[in-house]
């Protein structure tokens, strides 16, 4: 009687963990296709180099070929006179739009989030003691104001469609991710940019009030690159 | 009869152990596919990352080629002693019409801001404005002035300076580029369209097929720079 009575119940316990381990290898079977994905990814990184190393190259070859349509348009624009003004219009137009080399004296901020500050010791928000787009945004438009003419953020060019967004100590610009400290170049008249900066009641004086660490230097010899892109507009038409 | 209950218990705990076992070995495969399921995630950035440098590559490439073209049709028109200031014209054409310099036109989007309880400040069509340069935005004006890469938009007493000129209330802002994006991209949740709200400020969106957009009107003059 009581043999039996110790057989039914190690049938019953056997039972149920025969069950547990059935529903434990459909488990694993249904998320085996996913362990396959590493093999994927591993040949989608494979691509995300591959497309990165086409474009570099392709970068390269950009700037070769655009050196070269300069040289023969300015052979080209050397017989008269409205020629050589056009040549001038576009080598000035490409300088405002970003897409040339450029060096001058000018000025070099650098931004860096409040280090000393901690939870508690902060007295508002802590979201006040780190650098923000607005941030990087009013200082662009106060460089801009003073006569500004090639800025740069952590060696992206500010470009016309330049857009300025933070995600933590993470900005983006251009598309690209720059993180802090960020460092602002601008080429223009070093004294009248580090006068505007500097002004009472200026930005550069309000990030300071947060702690936030702001370094400006004047410098003679500025060098910003051009932007590393193409401008290709789709929506936009001469209006005739 | 004791020796064979013995047996029959050692057995049995035996296959409990074993059991046991291969249900613990079980768990931690499932757990850790689960890594797999956080990485997962990442393909979907992975593709995306492939997506943005590829079209980047395509974009530098068509440029190139573009590039290529020009340069054998300078050349031959120079071989040939040919007229070549229309090569010239097309190009300034183009570099103007991305500069700013000319009047355009395209579909877009009006964004009309007014002073509510509290007044529009330049910080507002600052934000505004990189909102919509986010969103895509080609070309874009306020109040009959062109954004371009120099200008400026500051608070001066209780006016708005852009361009070296004075903008008042209401503030008209254009902007061409995808409907769709322009206007998601400031009238999301909690996003630009919400804030200005929030402040007590009038904002509405209208969408349009043909929005024009005036060229910059200042002159052009860079006096520190020097091209390398």
């Amino acid at each position: 009687m009581n043999n039996k009575k110790i057989g039914f119940l190690f049938g019953f316990v056997c039972l149920l963990l025969t069950f547990a381990i059935v529903v434990q290898i459909k488990t694993v079977k249904s998320l085996g296709v996913e362990t396959n994905v590493s093999f994927a990814e591993d040949a989608l990184r494979d691509e995300v180099l591959k497309w990165k190393e086409k474009y570099d190259n392709a970068s390269v070859e950009l700037s070769k070929t655009e050196k070269q349509l300069e040289d023969k348009r300015k052979k080209a624009s050397q017989k008269d006179e409205t020629s050589k003004a056009n040549e001038e219009e576009l080598k000035i137009g490409n300088t405002v739009l970003g897409l040339i080399d450029v060096s001058g004296e000018g000025i070099e901020i650098t931004l860096k989030d409040n280090q000393t500050v901690t939870t508690e010791t902060a007295t508002s928000d802590m979201s006040y003691y780190v650098v923000h787009d607005i941030d990087i945004i009013s200082i662009i438009n106060e460089l801009k104001n003073a006569g500004a003419e090639a800025i740069s953020i952590n060696d992206e060019r500010v470009i016309s469609t330049t857009s300025i967004t933070c995600a933590g100590n993470v900005a983006q610009v251009n598309g690209e991710k720059v993180g802090a400290p960020f460092i602002i170049k601008a080429i223009g008249d070093s004294n009248t940019l580090y006068e505007a900066l500097n002004r009472p009641g200026g930005y550069i004086e309000l990030l300071n009030s947060w702690g936030i660490v702001t370094n400006i230097q004047k410098s003679n010899n500025i060098m910003i690159e051009k932007y590393n892109g193409v401008i290709n507009f789709k929506y936009v038409k001469d209006a005739k | 009869m004791k020796k064979d209950k013995i047996i029959v218990a050692v057995t049995i705990c035996l296959i409990c152990i074993i059991l046991v076992f291969v249900m613990t070995v079980q768990l931690r495969t499932v757990n850790e596919t689960n890594i797999t399921l956080i990485e997962n995630m990442r393909e979907d950035e992975l593709k995306e990352q492939a997506n943005i440098w590829k079209s980047k590559y395509e974009e530098t490439q068509s440029k190139i080629d573009e590039d290529n073209k020009r340069i054998s049709e300078y050349q031959e028109k120079l071989e040939n002693n040919q007229e070549t200031s229309e090569l010239l014209n097309t190009e300034l054409t183009q570099m103007r019409t991305i500069l700013g310099t000319t009047d355009v036109l395209g579909e877009g989007i009006i964004i009309y801001l007014q002073n509510g309880e509290e007044n529009i400040i330049s910080e507002d069509l600052l934000k505004l404005v990189n909102e919509l340069k986010l969103a895509g935005a080609e070309a874009i004006s306020i109040n009959g002035q062109r954004i371009i890469n120099l200008t400026e938009i500051v608070d001066v007493n209780s006016y708005i300076i852009i361009n070296g000129q004075r903008v008042t209330n209401p503030f008209e802002i254009k902007a061409i580029g995808n409907q769709k994006y322009l206007t998601s991209g400031i009238s999301s949740k909690g996003g630009y369209v919400d804030s200005i709200q929030s402040q007590n400020k009038n904002i509405t969106i209208t969408q349009e097929k043909n929005v024009e957009i005036p060229k910059y009107s200042g002159e052009l003059k860079l006096k520190t720079i020097k091209i390398n």
